[in-house]
């Protein structure tokens, strides 16, 4: 286990390395046709060329390579390697906040909202898909493939303005009228995200989020435990006269898991950077909106420095999924 | 509190308790500022917390007239070389004096084109600015224009004259900078060094918060009166529009457009709808030849129906342009530009007169930003009447970029564009678009005779006698349309019942720190 691990952890090096070229390349090359994004930043007013430059070399995006179209600028790539590795400077924005700075702050809003979004798929969907898979065609199998369909079906986006707008504008506004406790009338009923309770108010953002991935849950568990149900190693415990409990809670559920804790594991990296939609609409400062605005404005160092984070937690997150495979599935070794 | 302060010797020492309205958290919606540092800040929402948190020489009435703030005196025989003497006894939050040094020093740090500072430009009427723009020039570079006399006095010369000059010193680029401020230009723009009636609490929380809180030692006359100003900052307005109406906020400064009728039904006591100075034009490259005739460009500007085009699209909420200088400045006159009335008839006897031009003439705008319908609109507008094929070219969604193809003078037809001004003079309207070779000179308009005239003005003995030459000069315009004048934003504000009243200022848009709130 230990040199699978290991020599997993040493895999990680050349992915992010190439990653790292292939943004430095993209957003080079995003320059090179384009032209200096720094132009922007002088609005209406034509900035003469030495300001031009000043402000260039001043964000890092002075070098000649920028100007040459197709040139993959490899002198900048090592200078990005060696500061982001030797001196952990990851550059900084336009508006000179280190990018480190600007990770670190998205980051722990991001997180937040996305535990909260992946326990609810756990408890939630987990359960739901359990309880479906049991009891294959009763009214509560029906409700789950239903309801499951219909969160599927509504788009994140539609379905976040309709419980800000209406549930938390309205709903919440009665509730901060009445006698409620602060933290749930001004924090969870928050419409939006609030420095104040960082937890409370990004509880119904996190639900939102985790809605599409609850739907998917479920119906994995379900699909897995009506497969397992029926296998082999299910009849025996049961002829063995093993209490039903034991049955399901231990042998057939931890067996159904694996498929659903890859899907968690992956969903995990994927809300991270697909969160940048809930964010938006709760107004959660969040590592989403920063790429979002990063590319959009052309920042390299940014959009470097925020994949490349993300990228590591995807990996992160694949390497414990693997690892727990071999937790849940004996039959599995890594030596 | 106790120091003896020269100023506001007419308003009794009732800066904490005054009125009883004094106190409460005044929270208000903001987008993220880029810079809390006034050599840096140029953006609106920076400027609307820098303006708390700092103070200038001058500070503007309701009437967009300069009056002396951090200044005692500013005087000038000709115009050119102006002396400003300091009132005593203001200080920086960290205790360095507001002297003759810490003004000088935030200009010089501004205009040093190394230190690569976003309001370089508005240093461009002092003398040496050539020299401080100079590429490699050295870091403590000065200006050679600014001289200090002693502790509150100095000097500043300009490279021409300018009467407006007053007026300009009011922008937020020329506030003071503390010492500290320029050894550590990260950590105060983290943690701002200011001098004005608001301090930091704690520090800039990017993308969630800023909070201030009254500066009690600020010797000001008008000390702030909420206890607190907490900006929430959202990157959407409207997931802040739902903050406004979920109770978390107390004055929103820019209602999302869409809502504007919705906020009217619901907020029409507390809702505030004023025309902007933002200017939205048309502009007609005058470098390419097809674009050269002046009849033409007449033709082309009054084939525009523009009030039905805000009708349609954006539900009234624009004022047509009806010259080149915002409404509410002074100076401004109603209907200056004949030319921007609509009359199909006259334009097309208009159009008989030219040569024609040959279609699809390609209408320029960045992507990403609305302005397909209406520039469509005035395609449909010119093809009904003059028979003139049009297509758009909207297809640069980077500002960027877009802004390069200005610079580069290769607009292939008209392009959308749009200014504000920088300083209450209506000189800030014409003088950078439209002199010859100007840094925001888009349509290559050049005439020697609108430059005389408003060097005329710019020389003129006060602002009152400059305003003749200005508006000769806008008549010029109104004859030579190198741009087509299209419309005036609209200024909404919408406050809770928390406030009992609002404070806003033509210029300055809302002065937060002078609000009351209710209980």
């Amino acid at each position: 286990m230990g040199r699978y691990v290991v020599r997993r952890l040493l895999q990680f090096i050349p992915t992010v390395l190439g990653a790292i070229f292939l943004l430095h390349y993209l957003t080079s090359l995003g320059i090179q046709l384009g032209g200096n994004p720094v132009r922007a930043i002088f609005g209406d007013r034509r900035p003469t060329e030495a300001q031009m430059n000043a402000m260039a070399d001043s964000l890092g995006l002075g070098d000649d390579c920028l100007t040459r179209v197709g040139d993959p600028c490899v002198g900048l790539y090592f200078d990005r390697l060696q500061s982001i590795f030797l001196q952990f400077d990851l550059g900084s924005s336009f508006t000179g906040r280190p990018v480190t700075d600007i990770i670190a702050d998205g980051l722990s809003a991001t997180v937040k909202v996305v535990v909260i979004a992946i326990i609810f798929e756990i408890l939630v969907g987990i359960t739901a898909g359990v309880l479906a898979g049991l009891r294959s065609g009763s009214f509560i199998d029906y409700l789950v493939k239903i309801s499951t369909v219909l969160a599927i079906s509504v788009p994140i986006f539609v379905l976040g303005f309709l419980v800000r707008d209406m549930f938390l504008v309205n709903v919440g506004n009665w509730f901060r009228g009445g006698d409620w406790p602060d933290w749930f009338a001004y924090g969870v009923m928050s419409p939006v995200y609030k420095p104040d309770y960082p937890w409370a108010s990004l509880v119904i953002p996190g639900l939102v989020l985790g809605s599409i991935s609850l739907a998917t849950t479920a119906r994995l568990t379900r699909t897995s435990i009506l497969e397992n149900v029926r296998a082999d190693y299910v009849r025996t415990a049961r002829a063995k006269g093993l209490p039903q409990r034991r049955v399901i809670g231990v042998h057939t559920l931890r067996n159904s898991l694996i498929p659903v804790v890859t899907y968690i594991g992956i969903d995990f990296g994927a809300l991270m950077g697909g969160a940048v939609v809930t964010e938006g609409i709760f107004g959660i400062p969040g590592i989403g909106r920063e790429i979002f605005r990063a590319i959009q404005q052309q920042q390299p160092s940014v959009v470097v420095g925020i994949v490349t984070v993300l990228v590591l937690v995807f990996l992160v997150m694949n390497l414990l999924v693997d690892i727990l495979y071999a937790v849940l599935d004996p039959r599995i070794r890594y030596d | 509190m106790l120091t003896a302060a020269c100023g506001g010797s007419d308003s009794d020492d009732s800066e904490s308790t005054g009125g009883g309205s004094a106190g409460g958290d005044l929270r208000i919606y903001s987008s993220e500022p880029a810079f809390l540092v006034p050599s840096a800040a140029d953006d609106e929402p920076s400027i609307l917390v820098v303006r708390q948190l700092y103070r200038g020489l001058v500070k503007y009435d309701q009437e967009g007239a300069p009056q002396l703030d951090v200044a005692e005196s500013i005087e000038s025989d000709d115009n050119k070389t102006w002396t400003v003497k300091l009132k005593d006894g203001y200080t920086f939050t960290n205790g360095e004096p507001v002297d003759a040094d810490s003004f000088l020093r935030s200009w010089n740090y501004a205009g040093n084109v190394s230190n690569a500072q976003n309001n370089s430009y508005f240093m461009g009427r002092i003398a040496g600015f050539d020299e401080m723009q100079k590429e490699g020039v050295k870091k403590n570079a000065t200006f050679s224009g600014l001289k200090k006399v002693d502790d509150l006095t100095f000097t500043i010369e300009l490279t021409e004259p300018f009467s407006g000059f007053e007026s300009v010193l009011g922008y937020s680029g020329f506030f003071p900078m503390a010492q500290e401020c320029v050894d550590n230009f990260d950590a105060c723009n983290k943690q701002p060094i200011g001098n004005g009636p608001y301090m930091i609490d704690g520090e800039w929380e990017n993308n969630v918060q800023i909070k201030l809180k009254r500066n009690e030692d600020y010797a000001g006359e008008d000390a702030g009166k909420p206890d607190t100003l907490t900006y929430r900052i959202f990157d959407d307005v409207e997931a802040a529009y739902a903050a406004f109406e979920g109770g978390e906020l107390d004055v929103m400064y820019t209602v999302p457009p869409n809502k504007i009728a919705e906020v009217e039904q619901n907020y029409g006591e507390t809702l505030l709808k004023e025309p902007s100075s933002s200017f939205t034009y048309l502009g007609l490259p005058t470098y390419d030849e097809r674009f050269q005739d002046p009849k033409l460009r007449q033709a082309l500007s009054m084939a525009i129906d523009r009030q039905a085009i805000i009708d349609a699209i954006f539900d009234g909420s624009l004022a047509p342009a009806t010259g080149f200088v915002a409404p509410n400045f002074d100076g401004a006159r109603e209907g200056i530009c004949e030319y921007c009335e609509f009359d199909e008839d006259a334009a097309k006897a208009l159009y008989e007169e030219t040569d024609g031009i040959e279609g699809p003439v390609e209408l320029w705008a960045n992507a990403g930003s609305g302005h397909e319908e209406w520039l469509q609109a005035i395609g449909d507008g010119w093809k009904n009447t003059l028979g003139i094929d049009y297509k758009l070219k909207v297809d640069i969604t980077d500002f960027g970029q877009y802004l390069k193809v200005a610079d580069d003078k290769k607009f292939t037809g008209p392009y959308r564009l749009g200014w504000g001004p920088d300083y209450p003079v209506m000189e800030t309207y014409l003088a950078p678009l439209y002199t010859t070779g100007a840094s925001s000179n888009n349509s290559g308009y050049a005439n020697p005779e609108f430059d005389k005239l408003i060097q005329e003005g710019d020389a003129a003995d006060s602002l009152e006698d400059a305003i003749p030459s200005y508006q000769a000069a806008e008549d010029l315009l109104a004859e030579d349309m190198p741009v087509i004048p299209m419309w005036w934003g609209l200024t909404t504000v919408v406050w809770s019942d928390n406030v009992a009243e609002m404070v806003h200022n033509p210029i300055t848009d809302v002065d937060y720190g002078q609000i009351t709130m209710n209980n």
